[in-house]
Formats: C-alpha cells, structure tokens, sequence
C-alpha cells in the first residue's frame, strides 16, 4: 500500500491519499476524541499527539496538527493509517446519521424534548455490563416529532435473554418524559455493536484503551 | 423472535447439580470408591455417575436450555419439557445408583434396578434432546457455536445407548452377541462420548459464545475456530464410531481411540489458543471472577492433554486413567461450570426479578448481586484443592487425596452458598433490593414479571 501526502493551504493541515476509498458519503469532520469515538480510524490518529482535528473525504484523510513538527508526526501518522487499513477494520462503526443519540435538528423545543428522552434512557442499564445504555453505545438515534419519539437501539449481542426487557425498558423510560404521547422502539443489529461505541466515560469504567 | 426468554427450569437443573456435586465431594471424602477401590468397582461407579450425570450433565443440561436460544436468537422450543425431563432424571440417576449398590451387595434385594434407570434416564435425556434439538433444528443453518452443541447432543445420545446396554448387561440377560462385545469392551467409548463428546464439545461450544460476550472480546468464527469443530468432530467419529466397528469386527479398539485421541488433542491446542487469543483480544481489561476463574479451568483442560501425552510415552495410561479424569472433570468441566454458574445465577436472577421494572425504577446492576471478594478465595481454594487431589492420585497418596478432597468439598459449599445468596438478593443493599413491585425470586423456579 502507498499512501501519497499533499500540502493543503494550510501549513497545519496536511492531506494524506491512501489510494482508496475512505468515506464515500464524506466529508465528515472531527475536531476531538470524543467525535472520533465513532471511527476505529480517527480514534487511532487521535492517538498520537500532536494531532487537533481530523476530516474524512471520498478518497483523502486530511490531518490538522497543533504546534508539533510535521517531520515528527507525519511518519507516525503514516503508519497508522497504513496499520488501518490493512487490519480491513471499517471507517466507521455505523452510519453517519447514528453517531450519537441525539433528535433530529428541529425547533429548539424538539431537541430539548429529544435530549430529555435520551437523559431518560439513562435509567436504563445493560445488566451483563451495568452501564446505561446510551453511554454503552445502544441507542443508536432518537428521533421526536410531535411528542411522538422513535428510538433505534441494539444490544450487546445478538439473542441476549435481556433483549426484550431492554426495549420494554426503554419504552418505560422514554414514556415518563413529560411530552412524549408516544414511543416506537425498533430494534436493529446493523451495525452491530461494538465496544468502541461507548462513551469515553464508558469506557474508561471499563477500562477499555482505544 | 430476536430476543429470548429466562428457562423457568434451569435454576432447579443447577440447584440438583450442585447437591450432586456436594454428595460426590463427600464420598470422596468419606474414602468411598475410587482410589481407595478400583476403577470398575461399583462403589466408584456410583462416584462417577453421580458426578457424571447428577453434577455435570444436570448443570449442562440447564444452562443449554437458556443458552441454545442465545446461541441461535429463537425461542427453546419448549419450555415444559424440562421438568419432566428433569424427574426422568433423577428417578433414572438414583436407580441407576441403587443398582450399583446392589452391584456392590451393600443394598441386597432383586431384581437389578440397572434397566429401570436406564430407562427412566434415556427417557429423561431423550426429552432433553428432543427439546433441544427441534430448537436447533427451526435455526439452520447453524452459527459454529450451536453445530458443537448439536455434535455434543449427538455424543449425548450414544453415550446413552452405550450406559443403556451396560445396564442391561449388568440387570438382565442378553443373548445378543453384539451387544455383549459392546457391553464388555465398549466401557472406553462410552466415557469418550460422554466425557470428550458430550461434555467437553459442549462447553467449548458455548464458552466461545460465553468467553466473548463476558470479556467484551471478538466474536471467533474464523479459520481456526471451524479447525476445532471439523477435528474435534472427526475426533469423536472415529473414536467413537471407528471404535464400535473395532468392537463388532472382534478386533482391537485402541487403534480407533488413539487416532481420535491424537485428532481430539490437536483440536484441544486449537481450542486453547482461541481461548488465549479471547482473553489477549478482550476490550473489558477489568474482567469479572468467572472470566478470571474460567482461565483457571483452561488451565487444566491444558494440564489434561499434557498429562494424556505424558501417560501416554510412559506407557501408564491404563493405570492413571483415574487421575486424569478427575483432572477433566473436576478441573476443566466442573472449573468451568462453578465460574459460569456463578455470573449465569446473577445474571438470570437479575433478569428476573429488575428486567420487569427496568425504565421505570433505579435498579442495582448484576455485579450487586454479586460480592466477587467473598467467593474469589473459595474458588482458588478449589482449584488448589483439585490440583492438589490430582498429584495425589498420580502418586497413590489416598489419605492425602482424601484431605484435598475436604478442601473441595468447603469450597464448593462455601461458592454455593454465595449462589445461594446471590439468588435470594441477600448481597443486594437493603434500600434497592425490593423497590416497588420487585418480589423476592423462588430458590428453584425463574417466574419472571413482578407480580409473581
């Protein structure tokens, strides 16, 4: 695999061409570790320090470095980027609509509404891990209209004993928030879950290293 | 149906195990049967079954009818059957243990109870089978984890039919010739099926689920994993079936045995470095006691196949033949299956008893149910104790057998006990154990909903 490098009019950003598709549906920008939770790739350029900001296009990584040296960075960030995509390890976990769940962009009434379900959610632990399942990653989109709120979620695996607690529980929880007429809870295992979904709180009670 | 539903029956299954368990211990202990007496003796006989069939195969039993359905995302096709089955196998087990007695003379009254638990129990192992695997069956195509369990059920039913002919052989009169050169020289492969096929294809098919999904680790269904299947299968076939071909030829068995031996070893290595490679790729750093103690039952799977090819080169298999069953028994099967029962009880008590109520109430999570500090020095004293018991064998030390046998015996009691109060939500804070319509769970029976 030969990755080519390309000066962008930025002296701190720098475009790295692997050759191959990166994010068809791109660009998908991420400034932090925590927006890059959701890509196994931005979460292993984010690694290495000196990186700020990191943005995915159809066929090119561009990489913004803080004040370190490129000369430093630029091998580091090679190989990462080469180890990625020889590990055939996805860009990113799920789709780009389902990062993080939150309700869609709308009034701010909506999106208030949308973020006292997803708060509510929180009530709701995996039991295998413990945790909450919108820390765990489970809840893949919330979406509100009307008072009426439709939840997307996963479990750990797929077949899980608690499968069917898990969605009656989150019907529960989703109900009890003062504007909610109604809750639709749908169940997907595409994408599956995968640890790296977490939260980086999450995470760290876990004890899990990106 | 994606998601399953709790076993109401597997907590009984588990209950009767660990008193079967317990009873075996003190046998032990008290010097009954092996290695006091010989290995064909009656007495031992009753220690093998009992531990066999009441200990290990109970507790598989119960955890596969809450595991198939995860293993294949359906439904177990009945949820009746297994009480049925259940009393068709403890009538069958204490028949076939009366009948051993009466073997030994220490119980004297005819005729032989030997057919009538044979047949109560492949009664009670038939409903089993036919339970489970009509749930297999409405699942194909297979997930690799579920074709071991279906190759272990299969092991299940000729380690029945061969214990069936010995029953009859011992309590009745039969003319045939076959059977009478099955029921004389097929006593190998019936321990194989039972023991290798059975049980131990079994529990590596669903401790790669169960190892995975524990240890946030991922899931194995590569090359390696379909290595283990495809040889430790073809282990059994020419084990198992090649062996009772020897048999019916009139020619040797140990031929058949020991290509299977050496196909089932290499499966066993394969196995084992999956097992190494699930906890080295594991994304929870932090793992929970049963994690911790099944790497100890690993251990000893590993500890038995050296120790087969070790008996093997000095030419002392046949004599130590006792010691290393034991060794897979109480170390790798039994070691597995106190480390898993012990997150499976808190884990189906908790669903029980919080899943009704989850989204409506603060609930405590599985690990509350747990005091893992408590248990953790019970296990490691039985493994020790199992390691320990087993160089006694190996050296023909029986009073000191005895003693690590006591030590076995306190920690299997004291691990039981925290089972016992992990099930009773006796670890839980008082101030969250029964919020709103939370009610205590029974000992034996999984009633989910809360109003129970």
């Amino acid at each position: 695999m030969f990755i080519q490098t390309e000066a962008t009019a930025d002296p701190k950003s720098l475009k790295f061409l692997p050759g191959r598709e990166v994010l068809c549906d791109g660009p998908l920008d991420m400034t932090d570790r925590d927006a890059a939770a959701c890509s196994p790739l931005a979460t292993r350029l984010f690694d290495i320090a000196g990186v700020a900001a990191i943005s995915f296009g159809p066929d090119y990584i561009t990489v913004t470095k803080n004040d370190s040296d490129w000369q430093h960075l630029k091998p580091a960030l090679l190989g990462a980027i080469m180890e990625h995509f020889m590990s055939g390890a996805p860009i990113l976990l799920q789709p780009a609509r389902a990062l993080s769940p939150r309700s869609q962009p709308g009034s701010p009434e909506t999106a208030l509404l949308g973020a006292r379900v997803t708060d509510a959610l929180r009530l709701v632990i995996d039991p295998e891990l413990g945790y909450n399942i919108v820390d765990l990653g489970l809840v893949y989109d919330v979406r509100t209209e009307d008072g009426i709120t439709s939840i997307v979620m996963t479990t750990t695996t797929r077949g899980c004993p608690a499968t069917n607690y898990l969605k009656e529980g989150a019907h529960e929880a989703a109900s009890s928030v003062e504007g909610v007429k109604a809750v639709e809870v749908g169940l997907t295992y595409d994408p599956p879950w995968a640890p790296e979904m977490m939260s980086p709180e999450a995470k760290g009670h876990f004890g899990i290293v990106d | 149906m994606i998601g399953v539903s709790l076993s109401r029956w597997t907590m009984a299954y588990f209950a009767a195990a660990i008193v079967a368990l317990l009873l075996s211990e003190a046998l032990m202990v008290a010097g009954y049967g092996f290695p006091a007496l010989p290995v064909q003796a009656p007495q031992t006989l009753v220690l093998v079954h009992l531990v066999a069939i009441g200990w290990l195969s109970l507790l598989l039993c119960g955890a596969l009818f809450q595991f198939v359905p995860v293993l294949v995302a359906r439904s177990l096709y009945s949820n009746t059957l297994p009480f049925p089955a259940l009393l068709f196998l403890l009538a069958g087990l204490g028949a076939l243990l009366i009948g051993f007695l009466q073997l030994a003379g220490t119980i004297d009254f005819a005729p032989s109870l030997l057919p009538y638990g044979a047949i109560l129990l492949a009664i009670g192992f038939a409903l089993v089978l036919y339970n489970l695997g009509r749930t297999l069956w409405q699942a194909r195509p297979l997930p690799l984890q579920a074709r071991f369990v279906a190759v272990a059920l299969v092991c299940l039913a000729a380690t029945v039919a061969f214990g069936a002919i010995f029953s009859f052989a011992f309590g009745t009169t039969l003319h045939s010739d076959a059977l009478l050169a099955i029921a004389g020289q097929g006593l190998p492969l019936h321990v194989s099926a039972g023991l290798g096929g059975w049980l131990t294809f079994a529990a590596i098919g669903v401790s790669y689920r169960l190892l995975a999904m524990f240890m946030l680790a991922p899931e194995l269904n590569g090359r390696r994993p379909q290595a283990v299947f495809r040889l430790g299968s073809a282990a059994l076939a020419v084990a198992i079936l090649g062996g009772l071909a020897s048999l019916l030829c009139k020619a040797p068995v140990f031929p058949a045995l020991l290509i299977g031996g050496a196909l089932g070893a290499v499966a066993l290595a394969l196995y084992l470095a999956d097992a190494v490679h699930l906890y080295r790729a594991r994304k929870r750093r932090i793992i929970e006691l049963n994690s911790r103690m099944a790497a100890l039952a690993l251990v000893s799977l590993a500890a038995s196949v050296v120790l087969t090819i070790v008996l093997l080169a000095l030419g002392r298999l046949t004599q130590q033949v006792g010691a290393l069953v034991f060794l897979v028994a109480f170390g790798w099967l039994g070691g597995l299956g106190l480390a898993k029962l012990y997150k499976i009880v808190a884990f189906l008590t908790w669903l029980e008893c919080y899943g009704p109520v989850l989204g409506k109430m603060a609930t405590p999570r599985v690990q509350d149910l747990v005091v893992e500090a408590r248990a953790r020095r019970w296990f490691v004293v039985y493994y020790l104790a199992v390691w320990s018991a087993t160089v006694c064998l190996l050296a023909s030390q029986d009073l000191a057998f005895r003693l690590a046998a006591a030590a076995m015996t306190v920690a299997t009691l004291a691990v039981a006990v925290q089972l016992v109060r992990t099930r009773l939500l006796s670890n839980v804070a008082a101030a969250s154990r029964l919020p709103g319509s939370v009610g205590r769970p029974h000992l034996l029976i999984c009633m989910p909903g809360p109003n129970r």
